[in-house]
This record gives C-alpha cells, structure tokens and sequence, in this order.
C-alpha cells in the first residue's frame, strides 16, 4: 500500500517537474522580451528592469532560474497579466472552478446515465435494445461538440428562447467568489435571493453541460456496453451459470465488478477529452473558465497568462489521470503489486 | 434406468463456409453410481459435450438431440429456471481449464461459498448462516486435499498455483452434494501424488456417496484404474461404448484399438525400442469433416462402404458404429 502510494506519488512529482520546465522553456520560446514573459510586468525603465532580472534572477545560469522559478509557483506567486495587469493567480482562481464545475456536472451526467444504460445494452448483447442504444450512442458521440453547442443555441436560446445564451449567471445577481463553484456560492451568498439566484444559475448551466454531456455519456455507454460483452464471454461467467446461479447472482457478484474494473482507466482517457470540449464549449456560451480565459490570451498574446494557463490544465489533467489510475490499482486485485505507474 | 440419457446428440456450428457438424450423432448414457469415461484425442469434441449438457453453449450454435434428458426429464424442453434448478443441485461441472473458469476479482473463498446451497446453510440469522457456509467452505476445502484453508480462501485466482485452482473447481463442484459430476479433464497439469489423490477422491466419493461421474480425459492410465464404463470419441462421432473390461479385452472398432495401443502401459508385450503403433494422419480439422465414418480415411479396415456412416450396433451393452469391426469371429 505505502510503495504504491510512493510509486505515483513519485511519478506526480516528476511530471509536475517536468510541466513545470515546459512552461519555464515557454518564457525564452515565447517571442517578446523573456523577463517580460515571466513576471508580465513591462519595465519602464533601466533600474527597474535590473531590479526585475535580480528578483527572477535572470543574472543566473538556466539551472537556478529554473529552481527559482519552481519556487516562485510553489509560493503563489505566478506572475501578472499583460493586459488586465491582475496577478494570474486570481485570474485562474475564478476561471479553473468554473470550467471544473461544468466538466464536473458532465462527467455526473455521463456516469449516471452512461454507466448504467451501457450496463443494460451489454446484458442485452446483441439484441434489438442493445442495437438501438448502440446507435445512438455511436450517432451523438460522432457530433462535433462546438457543432452541438451551436446548434443548442441556435434551438433553445435564439429559437424557442427559454434557455439563457451565454454566462453563468445574470447579472443582477452580484454572487461574491467563495468556492468557486457558482451553484454553491448562489447558497452562500449574502443580501440575495438565495434560491432565485440558484435557479437562474442552474437555468445558465443546462446548455452548456449537456453539450459536453451527451458525448462524453455516449462514450462511457460505449465503453461499458464493450466491457460488459467481454466479460460476458469470459469462462467464468459460463462456470457459474453451470453452478446454477441465478442472473442476479452472476450479474451482481461476477459482472459489476469485472466489468467495471477496466472500464476505469478508459474513464481517465476520457477526462482528457472531457476537459478539451468543456474548454470549446466556454468559449461559445461565453462561460468565464480556463478554456475562454485562454482563448482571450492568445488574442492579445498575453504570453505570461498563457505559460501559467498550460501549466494549470496540464496539472489538472495529470492530477486525475494519476488519482483514477491509482484509484483503480486500490480496487483491483489481480493487479501486480510491483506494477509501474503510468501516466 | 440411467441417470443421463443422451441419444443422437447433433452440434451445428456456423464456420462461415456453411454449417459443420462438430458433434455427429453423439450416444452417451451414465447410469446412477458408475464412473464413465469419455475418451478421444483433443479436438474430438469431449468438451463440447459437456458444454451442452451444462447448458453453456453460446446461443447461435444449433443443438438438436432424439434425447438429452436428466432422471427422465428432457433437458432441452425445461424452462431456464428448472433447468437452473438442476444444475444447482443434481449435476455439477469441473469446467477444463480452472485459471480462466474461476473470477479473478473474487476470493476463491466467496466463489465457494456462493456455491453452497441455502438448504444445507443453518442458523436463523446472518452471522449464524455466514459462519455455517464458511464451515462448509473449510470442509469441503479439507475434502479435497487443500491444507492450508486460512491462506487460501482469501487469495485471488492469480496468486494461487494451477494444481491448487483446479482443487478449488472440484471443491466447487462438490459442495453442492451433486448426484452426477461431470470432470472434464480434472488432473490437468498435477503432477501424479497430487493426480492420484484427487482420483481416489472420486473413487471414494462414487462408492461411499455413489456420485455418478462422467470423467472426461485423454489420460488413459488413470481413466483404466477406476472408471466402469467408458465411450470413446471420434471427431465428433461416438466410435464405441461398453465396460470398460470388454473394450480393454476386446475391442470391436479399430479407432479404439489403435487408442489402446498407443498407451504404452497396457501392452505387456511391447519389445523395448520398437516404434509405438498409431494411426496414420492427424485428426481431421472441423472444416474438413471427411463424410460417413470419419475415421473413414486413417482407418487400416476401412473398405468402400465406410462413406456411409455407420449405424449404432449393439452386444449386449456393447455398442459399436463400425462396417468392419474387429474380433467378430470370437464373439
């Protein structure tokens, strides 16, 4: 238990190193002045530039201004925007939340429906039900999601009109920044209608979240329906139907487990893909995450905004591949306690 | 009146090119309290029968069969539940190969325990019944030669050795008290003390509880040793069937013969370095199925009338599907 735990540990640490030297790289890569590029403050002057290279200690080899800049992220302080001249901090402070949120609620939505739907159609392998859920599926998972969200849009907010067409909440609502997660800072606020306020937040979010929502569900059907038809063939499903089981019996103690069991892994491919659409589909319903925030940096080259926003997804990202792919070692048991840890 | 009846049992199986009879009017009876042997060389379609009497064939074969039936009871027109019923209770099933047949994400110790019927479970409350079935469990882990019960009903499939797996099918298989076990190839991989303690476990088992035993192998030595009958298999097509006395003595068709004759341990008279006597060729594959008698081609007597296929012929209990077969003059 405790190698396992320092065997990922291990692999997190390393690649967070080796993100970090990514985005270090990307202040020389990057066109424009590089002292410019990491701390986002122009200098206005000689005096001020030295001062500025002595505090980045860009009068140093690359070793220690990379060792220097590691501490600079570890003690928060990621550098100023160009064009808002806010520390990035705060800037990602409201804008990872709101896109973890909405891929949150997605990911719910898929594993809610998806998990137990694909359940069904692998039971039924092969049958018209299972044809029927399979088409389906295979036909929204094949949409384009910033498709999808248009024509959403185009539908609901522009058409029939009953759904807001961007934001996260009107504005009328001033909803102070607690957790980050609008639906839970709606019930902590203070001086407002606390369930008005939630209502229109969860009316902002349909859109959105269903966009990313019916592919990402469409997926994990497919994923399941896959893994349960696999281990339907397996031999030890046949001995236990040859033990006089019952269906219950086979399905709750030999198919839930097994089929469930490679499904997780696929599911930490899957979050990639997630977190990418969640970021298309910002931009389109205007939503204030990562993924709009990013879009707007590479519109004015805010170049210090974009090193930090790289670095920030790339951390999440690795961060629940490794969690899941941990998760699923814990679980599992016919896996090698001497198994490498991958990412 | 024996036990399992099984007449003219038909296999179709689609191989993309049109139908094949894997499984050619197949006889096989086991009568209540007797050890049958069923033989034939790999491929000659010893599992698949016991696949269709366990109900595990995949639903796009076609099965058809003048009789398959359990104590009188036709098992191809039962309902799922009756039929469930059966194997839960009468009939059990060492499956061939016990890495694969046992759940990986389950302790071998739940995989038992799951087995043992709720009638055989005391005590009114959960943790009574829950300490009762681990009785059994441990029992029956004991009956089959497995020692070290504590260590191994909590270990996983894959950390347990393959000799040891297969002692936990048979344990499976028997803690449901069956009347009829079917082994398909049980001492797979065990090396002989350990072959030979689970043979005199069903030798045992037969006479004190006559458990009735259809004992599927290539493994002639220990099939001679202890079963009573014995049905021998060719490509899918019962050759002969008799006690197993008789066959050894006399055998009527040639297959069985030459299968008597490849063992080297039954010939008293084999001079030391002389070559083994067997058939030419190989098995036939499935999608070249040669017509009438399949042993048509391979066979030393075969003659122009062997492209019909035999009829079931019968001495006694004696029964043989062959043209020409051997010692007729001393019968």
């Amino acid at each position: 238990m405790i190698t396992i735990l320092t065997r990922y540990l291990t692999l997190f640490v390393l690649t967070l190193l080796v993100l970090a030297a990514l985005s270090f790289s990307l202040a020389y890569l990057f066109p424009g002045d590089v002292l410019t590029n990491l701390s986002g403050i122009t200098p206005q002057n000689e005096i001020q530039r030295e001062a500025l290279a002595r505090q980045y200690k860009l009068d140093q080899g690359y070793f220690f201004q990379f060792i220097h800049y590691i501490g600079q992220l570890l003690s928060g302080n990621w550098g100023y925007s160009f064009i808002s001249g806010l520390p990035l901090r705060d800037e990602i402070g409201i804008a990872m939340p709101a896109t973890i949120e909405l891929s949150t609620y997605a990911m719910l939505i898929a594993i809610v429906i998806g998990i137990p739907v694909g359940y069904y159609a692998g039971m039924k392998g092969y049958t018209t039900a299972d044809h029927t859920i399979n088409s389906i599926s295979l036909f929204s998972y094949s949409f384009p999601v910033y498709w999808l969200a248009l024509v959403f849009i185009l539908v609901f907010s522009l058409e029939l009109g009953i759904a807001p067409l961007s934001g996260r909440i009107s504005l009328l609502f001033d909803i102070p920044n607690v957790t980050g997660f609008i639906l839970i800072d709606t019930l902590l606020a203070d001086g407002i209608d606390r369930g008005l306020a939630f209502r229109d937040a969860l009316h902002h979010m349909v859109l959105p979240t269903l966009a990313i929502a019916i592919i990402t569900t469409a997926a994990m059907i497919r994923l399941t329906r896959r893994s349960v038809i696999d281990v339907l063939s397996r031999p030890y499903i046949t001995a236990a139907r040859s033990r006089g089981l019952s269906r219950w019996q086979i399905f709750s103690r030999h198919i839930l487990r097994n089929a469930l069991l490679p499904i997780l892994p696929l599911m930490a491919i899957q979050i990639t893909t997630l977190i990418t659409n969640a970021m298309i589909v910002e931009t389109l319903f205007s939503w204030p995450g990562i993924g709009n925030w990013l879009i707007q940096a590479i519109y004015q080259r805010d170049y210090p905004a974009l090193r930090i926003g790289m670095l920030a997804v790339s951390t999440l990202v690795i961060t629940l591949t490794i969690l899941i792919d941990l998760f699923n070692r814990l679980i599992d048991p016919s896996r090698e306690k001497y198994e490498r840890g991958t990412v | 009146m024996p036990m399992l009846d099984i007449k003219n049992l038909t296999l179709e199986i689609d191989t993309g090119q049109g139908m094949v009879k894997a499984l050619d009017k197949v006889n096989l009876t086991v009568n209540s309290g007797e050890i049958r042997a069923l033989v034939g060389e790999s491929g000659s379609g010893k599992s698949l029968i016991v696949s269709a009497i366990s109900g595990a064939l995949p639903g796009q074969w076609r099965l058809t069969a003048d009789r398959l039936s359990w104590k009188g009871e036709s098992l191809l027109s039962m309902t799922a539940e009756e039929r469930r019923e059966v194997m839960r209770r009468d009939i059990a099933v060492v499956f061939q190969n016990p890495v694969t047949a046992l759940d990986p994400s389950a302790t071998l110790g739940e995989q038992l325990e799951e087995g043992i019927p709720d009638e055989f479970v005391e005590g009114s409350w959960f943790w009574q019944r829950k300490q009762h079935r681990k009785k059994i469990a441990v029992s029956t882990v004991h009956k089959v030669g497995i020692k070290y019960h504590k260590h191994y009903l909590s270990a996983y499939p894959h950390q347990v050795p393959t000799d040891i797996c297969q002692k936990f099918m048979i344990a499976m298989a028997l803690v449901s008290q069956p009347k009829l076990l079917i082994a398909d190839d049980p001492t797979r991989g065990m090396e002989t003390t350990t072959k030979t303690q689970i043979l005199k476990l069903f030798t045992r088992l037969n006479q004190t509880k006559s458990l009735s035993i259809l004992f599927v192998s290539h493994d002639l030595l220990a099939i001679a040793s202890m079963s009573h009958t014995m049905t021998v298999l060719y490509a899918g097509q019962t050759v002969e069937s008799g006690k197993m006395k008789h066959l050894r003595k006399r055998p009527l068709h040639p297959y069985t013969k030459a299968l008597l004759d490849s063992a080297p341990s039954f010939r008293t008279n084999l001079p030391p370095k002389s070559t083994l006597p067997t058939l030419e060729g190989t098995i036939p594959p499935l999608q070249h199925m040669p017509i009438g008698c399949r042993l048509g081609p391979r066979c030393p007597r075969a003659q122009r009338d062997c492209v019909v296929t035999p009829v079931v012929r019968r001495i006694h209990d004696h029964t043989y599907n062959c043209h020409f077969p051997l010692h007729m003059e001393k019968l």
